[in-house]
């Protein structure tokens, strides 16, 4: 499916802004409500995430001694812009890219990242010891998943010969499943996907008992309320990217309901499934054994390609 | 990162729902010193006992701690009947044994949520602590009340079990040994909560019994000390409990223990509701107590439980001095913590029990200058 919108509509509504605002919201409760459901818990309602937004974004907006005043408060609109932006070169709700490229996938890798590395920075641009853990905390997380993660989004890339996510999807479309001929790297796109997001088990960048609030301690008000909002877009996007990558593509718009809210409901479950690992122990499952995974999985495929061109 | 960046945990902080101060040294994520400061708490509750009648006092002591209200109304009983020469009826000694035994079942499941939540498994945080519902329900059944049962009176108890309350609690207690049988299989089979207590805060025999560490903490590092067994009191002669004891000293063992000794509690509950011997619930206190003093000792859900008791002839004591199983442990907290990752010192604060409003009295200390 595909739609003829003008720029500043792509930009600011669909599937730019607003879209995506909703969506992650929606997302939000929808998984805290499953996690909630199956810790035997009743959860939030429905609009809670918005009550929450609004009432931050209402707030006093604290500036703490000793942070970079610019860094402070540019770092979350920074967050927030790329992940909306983003969202431009997947197909958000089962419709066409807004814009396609030759190497959008990796432009798309990168600016998902940058939510990531904002954090990193916020925490670190502050004084206080809890958000410095943190701080350091996210990026050296950010450095063990984000390599396997990669790798396990260019399986498909490798597969459908293309770096455009467009094309990935329309190849995922008319071929078997790829989570059936690669199922090591869909694990770990999912994982990877967990890990970005810092969702439980991968959570010891923001783990409450130890550090508080990790790298966002020091937020309030809107700063804080702007990567919060951030965080499910980037569940939405990200959720959508594996789904169009390993479940067959996503085509239309109950197309993507239904393969992302079933993603989702893996991952609240795998959020309930595990304790939380330490930060050594997090860094050792994706480089000892995620990455290595990967890297074999991608020279099988490679392999496979080759002895597939030399025999037609 | 220098050698002395300083990891506040407390007064304040997520991970501690009461208040006390440690200060984490770290090496990047690694700890090299640990110190601790107690104290934000102190409620004056052993001079408020000096103003008090030995009745009054019951309820005073029942309020030290919330969660194990029993044991130190117990402890406190059992030490004014031993001054005054008394001793409770049969019946009276083993309904104290069954309520202290219930109160240990909900102290070690809320425990065992609470240092489920440290670890981030927050999914048995839930499902624990919806299980001990079960058991504050029977609490509440006997007592009417689900934290301060106030079962206990100078020479005996306040209620009776009858045959119907009988029932539900042999009930209840079937319905948790199956929980508890599920819980402990994941503590032990679960790989990523192994991950964090296998071999974590190894506390050696020769370590505990240095730092004198009381109950399921020194049990897991296979000191036997229970005071359940070593000096009986209430019924716990005529209805004995095994120790349960363990040699590998670390987190996973103290989650074994505590939970194992679940089992004992449930299985002397329902010796005791089986049997409970035929008499009065209470015998008759003089109002002054004759002047003396005691020591009374009970084994509280986290410990020995110590009171020293001094009357000087009046309807009120002269000096109460309580010291809880939590202050005996801190210093196997300080001692181990040295060495491990920063993400584990809040599963070795938890994984002693700590109950910190119970354990802060005034203490002077003189030093030698």
């Amino acid at each position: 499916m595909t739609l003829n919108l003008n720029p500043l509509v792509i930009l600011l509504i669909f599937p730019g802004g607003l879209f995506l605002i909703v969506a992650g919201l929606a997302y939000e409760y929808v998984d805290r409500k499953l996690v909630a459901r199956f810790q035997n818990r009743i959860g939030p309602r429905w609009f809670q995430p918005l009550a929450d937004l609004l009432k931050l974004l209402s707030k006093e907006e604290i500036t703490p001694r000793g942070v970079q005043r610019d860094l402070f408060y540019l770092l979350p609109l920074f967050a927030l812009a790329s992940t909306l932006t983003a969202s431009l070169y997947v197909p958000m709700a089962g419709l066409t890219p807004a814009y396609a490229f030759q190497g959008d996938l990796i432009v798309t890798i990168y600016l998902l990242s940058v939510l990531t590395l904002s954090m990193g920075l916020a925490g670190a641009s502050t004084v206080d010891r809890f958000a410095l853990v943190g701080a350091t905390r996210t990026l050296t997380q950010l450095f063990s998943y984000e390599a396997p993660f990669m790798l396990a989004l260019l399986g498909p890339a490798i597969a459908a010969q293309t770096w455009q996510i467009r094309t990935i999807n329309e190849y995922a479309g008319q071929n078997l499943w790829l989570m059936i001929a690669q199922p090591i790297g869909f694990l770990v796109a999912l994982l990877g996907l967990m890990g970005k997001l810092e969702l439980p088990p991968f959570d010891a960048p923001e783990a409450e008992t130890e550090i508080v609030a990790g790298a966002l301690t020091e937020y309030s008000g809107r700063g804080l309320a702007l990567f919060r909002l951030s965080k499910d877009i980037e569940l939405v996007i990200g959720l959508t990217l594996v789904a169009a990558f390993y479940l067959g593509g996503i085509h239309s718009p109950l197309d993507f309901l239904i393969k992302t809210l079933g993603l989702l409901l893996v991952v609240a479950l795998l959020q309930t499934l595990f304790a939380r690992l330490r930060i050594d122990q997090v860094v050792g499952l994706w480089w000892r054994i995620g990455t290595i995974l990967v890297v074999i999985q991608l020279i099988a495929i490679v392999i496979g390609r080759y002895i597939g061109s030399s025999i037609f | 990162m220098s050698e002395k960046f300083v990891i506040p945990i407390g007064p304040q902080h997520p991970a501690l729902k009461e208040p006390s101060h440690f200060e984490i040294f770290v090496d990047g994520e690694e700890v090299i010193k640990a110190t601790l400061r107690l104290g934000y708490v102190h409620r004056g509750i052993e001079k408020g006992a000096e103003q008090r009648t030995w009745t009054q006092n019951l309820y005073l002591m029942e309020r030290i701690c919330g969660i194990c209200s029993h044991v130190h109304a117990m402890a406190f009983v059992q030490g004014v009947e031993a001054l005054a020469g008394v001793q409770a009826p049969p019946r009276a000694r083993a309904i104290r044994q069954v309520v202290a035994e219930l109160e240990r079942l909900h102290s070690h499941l809320l425990w065992l949520g609470v240092a489920a939540h440290e670890a981030g498994f927050d999914a048995l945080f839930m499902y624990s602590w919806r299980d001990r519902e079960t058991v504050m329900d029977l609490l509440e059944l006997l007592s009417g009340n689900r934290v301060n049962y106030s079962a206990n009176l100078l020479g005996g108890v306040k209620f009776d079990v009858t045959p119907e309350q009988k029932v539900r609690i042999l009930d209840g207690v079937s319905f948790l040994e199956e929980r508890v049988r599920y819980y402990l299989s994941v503590v032990n089979s679960d790989e990523t909560f192994l991950g964090r207590t296998r071999g974590v805060g190894i506390l050696s025999r020769e370590e505990a019994e240095r730092l004198g560490a009381v109950g399921p903490t020194a049990r897991a590092s296979g000191v036997p000390r229970d005071v359940r067994v070593d000096v009986p009191y209430a019924a716990y002669s005529e209805f004995p409990i095994k120790m349960v004891l363990s040699q590998q000293g670390d987190l996973q063992a103290r989650f074994v223990v505590r939970l194992e000794e679940l089992f004992e509690s449930i299985r002397v509950i329902r010796e005791i509701l089986n049997n409970l011997p035929e008499s009065e619930l209470t015998v008759r206190m003089p109002r002054r107590i004759p002047a003396g003093e005691v020591i009374s000792r009970v084994e509280a859900p986290r410990g020995e439980l110590f009171y020293f008791i001094v009357s000087n002839g009046s309807d009120r004591p002269e000096r109460v001095k309580v010291r809880t199983p939590s202050l005996a442990n801190w210093g196997t907290v300080l001692a181990t913590a040295p060495g491990h990752k920063l993400a584990d010192v809040p599963m070795l604060v938890a994984g002693i029990d700590p109950c910190f409003s119970c354990n802060d009295r005034m203490v002077v200390v003189k030093t030698a200058r």
